[in-house]
């Protein structure tokens, strides 16, 4: 009788030691996956990151933006090292009279210089002409005649006129170039090879969907699309409107 | 003495069944601790040709090999993929470039590209590369021509390798009908895949290192010159091409 007691109270005493674990895992395993990083299980409470650690990167960006070689629309955000986060925002161009209230917001999200393989950039619109396809390029100049250009991505428009698209490419240091003559010019870090890209666009991909959107038959093709046929894109229809780069 | 056996035999029993109880309680509080545990979701990545109940496909949609470019036009290291429609996945290998032929000969990149026509923000470009030099940064450029001079280029992305010479990257951008232009010359034309185009069509992709001194290191060789595939300050910081896809005809 003694036996089985002792063996009752021992399977009890074993069952409330699993209990104990299995609430144990079972709460560390549900709590958030953003306060895990790196080897460290847990951030400090929230209070200890309330202060931001210096940023070399954001604070070179802010010297350049005092010294005007950044555009002041940009915002540099107070982002962790060694993420690097600018702002800025795209305004009406080519749809300025039709949709005055057009915004985009551009956010590019860098990580170490070093060894990034790339950038993150996100176009979020609002009040734009919906259901209308755009395309998105890097360009030389923020206006006409834009110079050197790249096309990045495409954003199309719901029917409430908003939208966004996040593309992963070269951004900060995009630069256009023919090897055979590659030259030189400036960006944030310095002289580089090429032609440095340091504005972006948004144009309309169609030529006809910019005439019957901005009621207006004289609008000529432009080469802002890929793909055949020539010049079948149309008019420009945000833009950043800085002379001093936005990245 | 009966009554004494009676209460001992109650007390064990009433003992015994609070124990019982008690154990019964902890076991279905273990049970349901370890089913509040979260779990992975189920898997997904099951065939479609496993069976399945309310209504689910049982057997994998149809593939077909989608029209990429014209005969001829397109070089024959190109695969395209027989894919779910509207889906377009194109896969071609790069091959070492002179630069690090000798030194590493094994070297093999494979490029894959994939499109949406249907929702096409951009395309989908992942390059896997095996036998590469190791801890060394490559970059990724679109180019005109596969082979010097090169020609116009857009810089893409970076590569790394880790230390047995492997390395991947995926990029998110607009791929096959990626071009250069400069609007002041708008009327500049050039034949892509769909026929004639804006700009000068970039149909090639190569890897060259992002540092003259890694190559003239890795490559054993101080006298490689500078070249201008990469970004950010110091013009013809890079090194030489390590990977081409090595073709005449357009591969995207």
């Amino acid at each position: 009788m003694q036996l089985l007691r002792r063996a009752i109270i021992s399977s009890s005493l074993v069952l409330v030691m699993l209990l104990v674990v299995a609430v144990q895992v079972s709460a560390a395993a549900s709590s958030t996956p953003s306060r895990r990083i790196g080897n460290s299980r847990f951030l400090p409470a929230v209070t200890d990151v309330q202060t931001v650690p210096y940023n070399p990167n954001a604070e070179r960006l802010r010297q350049l933006q005092r010294q005007g070689r950044l555009a002041p629309s940009v915002h540099i955000m107070d982002s962790l090292p060694p993420a690097t986060i600018i702002q800025f925002p795209l305004v009406p161009s080519g749809v300025k009279q039709a949709f005055p209230n057009a915004t985009g917001q551009v956010t590019i999200i860098t990580g170490n210089l070093d060894n990034r393989i790339d950038e993150t950039v996100t176009v979020d619109v609002q009040n734009m002409p919906p259901n209308i396809t755009f395309t998105i390029f890097y360009i030389e100049l923020a206006n006409k005649p834009f110079g050197n250009v790249e096309y990045v991505a495409d954003l199309t428009t719901r029917g409430d006129g908003s939208g966004e698209t996040v593309f992963q490419a070269i951004a900060i240091d995009a630069f256009a170039m023919d090897a055979r003559n590659p030259g030189t010019s400036q960006d944030q870090s310095g002289t580089t090879s090429g032609v440095n890209l340091e504005h972006m666009g948004m144009w309309f991909s169609s030529l006809q969907d910019a005439q019957k959107v901005l009621n207006d038959d004289s609008l000529t093709g432009t080469l802002f699309d890929g793909g055949n046929p020539p010049l079948h894109a149309g008019p420009q229809a945000m833009t950043d409107g800085q002379t001093a780069p936005v990245f | 003495m009966f009554i004494y056996t009676l209460r001992s035999v109650r007390a064990s029993s009433l003992s015994r069944l609070a124990s019982i109880l008690i154990g019964i309680v902890l076991v279905s509080l273990l049970v349901s601790a370890c089913e509040g545990s979260p779990q992975s979701p189920p898997s997904s990545k099951g065939t479609s040709t496993t069976t399945t109940t309310g209504g689910f496909p049982t057997t994998p949609p149809p593939t077909r090999v989608p029209t990429f470019g014209t005969a001829g036009q397109v070089a024959p290291t190109v695969k395209v993929l027989g894919s779910i429609a509207p889906t377009l996945i194109v896969q071609f290998p790069l091959f070492p470039a002179a630069s690090i032929k000798t030194l590493f000969p094994n070297a093999t990149a494979l490029v894959t590209v994939f499109q949406n026509p249907d929702a096409n923000d951009f395309d989908t470009v992942t390059v896997d590369v095996q036998k590469m030099p190791p801890n060394v940064k490559f970059t990724v450029f679109y180019t005109e021509l596969s082979s010097k001079p090169f020609g116009h280029a857009e810089y893409v992305g970076d590569v790394f390798t880790r230390s047995d010479g492997s390395g991947e990257s995926v990029f998110h951008l607009i791929t096959f009908v990626a071009f250069a232009a400069d609007n002041r010359n708008a009327k500049v034309t050039s034949n892509d895949q769909s026929g004639e185009a804006s700009g000068i069509q970039l149909e090639h992709v190569g890897m060259w290192f992002d540092s003259v001194n890694t190559a003239r290191q890795v490559l054993n060789n101080p006298s490689i010159a500078g070249t201008p595939f990469d970004g950010l300050a110091g013009p013809l910081h890079a090194g030489p091409q390590a990977m081409t896809d090595g073709q005449t005809l357009p591969v995207i």
